[in-house]
């Protein structure tokens, strides 16, 4: 079938999304069945502080990957120490400490060795692996001799960054405005020229790019990326530390894969690099509320390698699943994915109160992976939910004295959930009905039954059995 | 010579002095290493020997290339020149050789203003052995870089063996007892390890894919052989054992990898955290020492790899035998067999060497296979060097086979490059890791230069040429 035929009916070329979009939702489910304090403002906070770095350096791969010559920047796990380092070392001398002056270093050097990087391949012409291979051994080794073993000081503005009390974090922010600013960033005229150069160098040359001004400008790109990664992973552990930085490099090209860049370069989309991000966070979480003992990090490991070769075999798959996947919209799938587990969320959230023997095993606190247990030590059994996630839910829940909530209350929001699940899908039929077959019905049907399911095994607490050894 | 046809023409003014040039400066690198041979209190027959091999090597190497090329460029450009029947000006010869001689120069100015930067800085740099390093190093690169120019294909090997000729001099002018019998068969031991464990890397790089499963597997096959040989199974069948499990999941690699050609980085990777924590998984049950496995190493298994090993009665231990054995079969089986010439076809060009009936699939899954043998075959001989199980052996090698093998010249797009090019790229690797230690340097340093020093080496021969030469 010609790519233009396949068009006019409405295929939707982003298809390589809904692995890791069903892989988000499907760890996202189990980690909330199994710790439901991941759906509470501390949760949500203390997650998002220890994944913003792991964004943001992803999204940081992602564009330089996009520049085609198969440009993995190895060397982020080191630069975003290195930042780190020098920044700890240069506010302990006394001469940086307002936040401009932090965030103005931190964005200058990302930039600078990027763009040192960028004149590198371009002048000396080696393969780019090279340059970020050498670049990882040799700022690996400075940053050791910057700051011999991990201690100093963030500045004091930053010392409750990595509290992670709430859910609006400066480091969310950042990572709100690295995500705005890369779908911003997409729409110019340059986005165009880099896609071009990074899938056909030869044709964007040819037809007149400045090839070297778009491969510095990716470099640029990447390097306030690197930086802004930097920012966070400080505030993530407040001091300085020359070797956990490092450890970035792996997770973030994995997540830079599972999230469907293509390492040849040419495609990359920021969402499927946030999912990535957020899924190799949670693979570690779910893991982490299995008590394995001594095992615990080979485990990690086992499962960690299993699911990347997993769900990139899915991606080898998805095009002999296209015939029925043709007219899958991966916005849809989201859509209908994330209602439901808004469901499940709620109920693993609200509905251990009313099973009061099974909660006290399903919510044992779950191990906090990073950000040393500094305020998660005593996590409240059902804390607030905060109201900004899911206000239009809960309007009639939070009508409750307290937080004491009535079986009837709880059955009320069960219920809101479903029809509003109910109705968002079927206007998300209506308006794809034009263009596309009844497919989203099918979803629909998946959808409501999965929800139902896990519903009646939840009430009737065969599922919490189950998961809660 | 002088009367072959090809050097008939040479016989002219230019080269007569050329001639006597090289004469004196064979004799006066000869008369400097005999001075350090004597000052140092070496044996005084070591002396001579050294002395008349670096006189004959200097002078063959300058009348060999050096004379020839510029003999060659100087009388081309001249031809050019009367056949134009204009004088090339002095200003546009001057443009020409700086146009023509970019590399060398900035090399040259990096190294001198490095060397003027470290002798202010450092109190106590500027000593006669480090000025004499610099003036060496200075002459190398410019003799390299020029003679280079009359090598063809195996113009990388040439370099990386002037590289490490460079290095293992300097060195052995720097740190005590670095020229000596015990030092290099240990570093020849550290390289023999490396060695094997890049037959695959450089078999994979030849096809244009990746493995960073290496280190994973040869961690996995330290632990689990130790592990096997706790359970009471005869150690040879253990070590037998340990092969097939690792080249079993060699070709799962390239099982897996084939449909993702440009993710075998990935898909290698997840393959092999999965395998190593299986393989502590099983290793540990049952045991409260998790990720450590004890026990007792059979006698052979260290002899064969430990530095006091012994083969037939020669102190050498075997391991670095069966590199050599392993490179020689290697370089002559890829450049002689029709195995190693379709590998060859498959990387240069996937589509024509699918034309002539080369079965992409089966050369893929192969040398995935050999990748997953090689690693733990080094995982197994390093147990025997080390004595003990310890899952984080392999970790140095997952950047070091990368090295080795681009350092070596070998392309990671596929086609081009070889295992003799790894070797050489091994041992430069070696070299300069021993030296590096020799000097006293710590760890974070060692590491710091060794990336500052990949990327010039790798520029001298393995620049990709520019875009516009390319349409």
């Amino acid at each position: 079938m010609s790519s233009v035929a396949s068009t006019a009916r409405g295929t939707s070329y982003n298809t390589f999304l809904l692995v890791p979009i069903l892989l988000f939702f499907g760890l996202l489910t189990i980690a909330v069945v199994r710790s439901p304090n991941l759906m509470t403002s501390s949760g949500i906070g203390s997650a998002e502080i220890v994944v913003a770095p792991l964004i943001l350096s992803t999204y940081a791969l992602m564009a330089t990957a996009l520049a085609g010559r198969a440009t993995v920047d190895l060397s982020i796990g080191p630069l975003i120490g290195f930042i780190n380092v020098t920044l700890i070392q240069i506010h302990t001398a006394g001469v940086i400490s307002s936040p401009i002056a932090v965030f103005a270093y931190a964005l200058f050097a990302g930039v600078a060795y990027q763009i040192v990087f960028g004149l590198i391949v371009l002048w000396v012409r080696v393969q780019p692996i090279i340059v970020s291979l050498s670049g990882y051994l040799a700022l690996s080794g400075i940053n050791l001799v910057i700051l011999p073993r991990p201690g100093g000081s963030a500045p004091e503005w930053m010392a409750n960054w990595g509290s992670g009390t709430t859910i609006f974090s400066p480091s969310i922010i950042m990572v709100a405005i690295a995500t705005v600013g890369w779908l911003i960033f997409s729409t110019t005229a340059f986005y165009g020229h880099l896609r071009l150069m990074g899938s056909d160098e030869r044709a964007a040359y040819t037809s007149g790019v400045r090839i070297g001004v778009v491969r510095i400008g990716a470099h640029v790109v990447c390097g306030l990326f690197a930086g802004l990664a930097a920012l966070a992973f400080t505030g993530l552990i407040s001091s300085g530390d020359p070797t956990q930085g490092t450890t970035y490099t792996l997770i973030a090209v994995t997540a830079l894969v599972l999230g469907g860049t293509s390492l040849a370069g040419g495609r990359a989309t920021v969402f499927g690099s946030l999912l990535g991000a957020l899924n190799l966070f949670l693979i570690g979480y779910v893991l982490s509320t299995f008590d394995f003992g001594s095992v615990q990090g080979f485990v990690t490991d086992l499962c960690y390698g299993l699911i990347l070769v997993l769900s990139l075999l899915l991606t080898v798959a998805l095009p002999y699943l296209q015939r029925w996947l043709r007219h899958v919209s991966p916005l849809l799938v989201f859509v209908v994915l994330g209602l439901l587990f808004i469901g499940v969320a709620l109920h693993a959230t609200f509905d251990y109160a009313t099973l009061a023997p099974h909660a006290g095993a399903a919510s044992a606190p779950a191990p906090d992976r990073a950000s040393g247990n500094q305020d998660n030590a005593a996590p409240p059994r059902l804390p607030p939910l905060d109201p900004g996630a899911f206000a239009p839910v809960l309007e009639q829940v939070q009508e409750g004295p307290g937080f004491a909530r009535s079986l009837l209350s709880t059955r009320a929001s069960q219920l809101a959930v479903l029809l509003l699940a109910i109705v968002i899908t079927l206007r998300l039929m209506v308006w794809q009905a034009g263009k596309r077959r009844m497919t989203p019905l099918l979803y629909a049907a998946i959808g409501v039954g999965g929800l139902l399911g896990v519903w009646l095994l939840m009430d009737t607490g065969v599922f919490v059995a189950k998961l809660g050894r | 010579m002088a009367d072959s046809p090809l050097f008939a023409p040479l016989t002219a003014p230019v080269v007569r002095p050329l001639r006597w040039i090289g004469l004196a400066l064979a004799a006066l690198i000869a008369a400097i290493g005999a001075g350090f041979g004597f000052a140092q209190g070496a044996p005084t027959q070591y002396v001579i020997f050294t002395t008349a091999a670096t006189f004959t090597l200097t002078l063959w190497l300058w009348n060999g290339f050096f004379v020839r090329w510029i003999a060659e460029t100087s009388l081309l450009s001249r031809a050019a020149a009367e056949r134009a029947g204009r004088q090339i000006s002095a200003r546009a010869a001057l443009r020409g050789f700086i146009s023509g001689n970019k590399g060398v120069l900035a090399g040259l100015a990096i190294l001198i203003v490095g060397f003027i930067i470290l002798s202010l800085t450092l109190t106590g740099f500027l000593t006669w052995a480090n000025l004499v390093t610099a003036l060496f190093l200075a002459a190398s690169l410019v003799f390299t870089t020029v003679t280079s120019r009359a090598f063809g294909d195996n113009r990388s090997a040439f370099i990386g063996l002037m590289v490490l000729g460079t290095m293992f001099i300097v060195a052995s002018l720097h740190v005590q007892g670095f020229f000596s019998g015990a030092n290099i068969k240990s570093m020849l031991v550290f390289a023999a390890f490396l060695g094997i464990a890049t037959v695959g890397q450089t078999l994979v790089a030849l096809l244009g894919g990746l493995d960073l499963s290496i280190p994973f597997l040869i961690g996995s096959s330290n632990v689990g052989l130790l592990y096997l040989i706790g359970l009471g199974i005869p150690s040879p069948i253990a070590v037998i054992l340990a092969l097939v499990v690792g080249t079993a999941i060699g070709f799962l690699n390239g099982l897996l990898s084939f449909p993702l050609q440009g993710q075998a980085l990935i898909v290698t990777l997840g393959v092999g955290f999965a395998t190593s924590g299986l393989t502590q998984i099983l290793t540990s049950i049952g045991s409260s020492f998790a990720g450590n496995v004890f026990g007792e190493v059979p006698k052979w298994l260290s002899n064969f790899a430990a530095m006091n090993g012994v083969t037939f009665g020669i102190a050498i231990p075997p391991v670095i035998f069966v590199w050599i054995a392993v490179a020689i079969a290697l370089i002559f089986g890829l450049k002689n067999t029709v195995y190693g010439r379709y590998l060859y076809a498959l990387g240069g060009n996937r589509t024509s060497a699918q034309r002539i009936r080369i079965s992409e699939r089966r050369y893929w899954y192969g040398v995935f296979t050999i990748s997953g043998f090689s690693s733990a075959l080094t995982g197994s001989l390093l147990l025997g060097s080390s004595g003990g199980g310890f899952i984080g052996v392999g970790d140095p090698y997952l950047f070091t086979t990368l090295a080795a093998v681009v350092i070596g010249g070998t392309s990671l797009l596929g086609g081009h490059g070889g295992y003799g090019f790894t070797v050489i790229g091994v041992l430069v690797l070696q070299v300069l890791t021993a030296f590096l230690v020799g000097i006293g340097l710590k760890f974070e340093w060692q590491q710091f230069i060794y990336g500052l020093l990949i990327l010039p080496m790798v520029a001298l021969y393995a620049r990709s040429p520019h875009i516009r030469t390319q349409i």
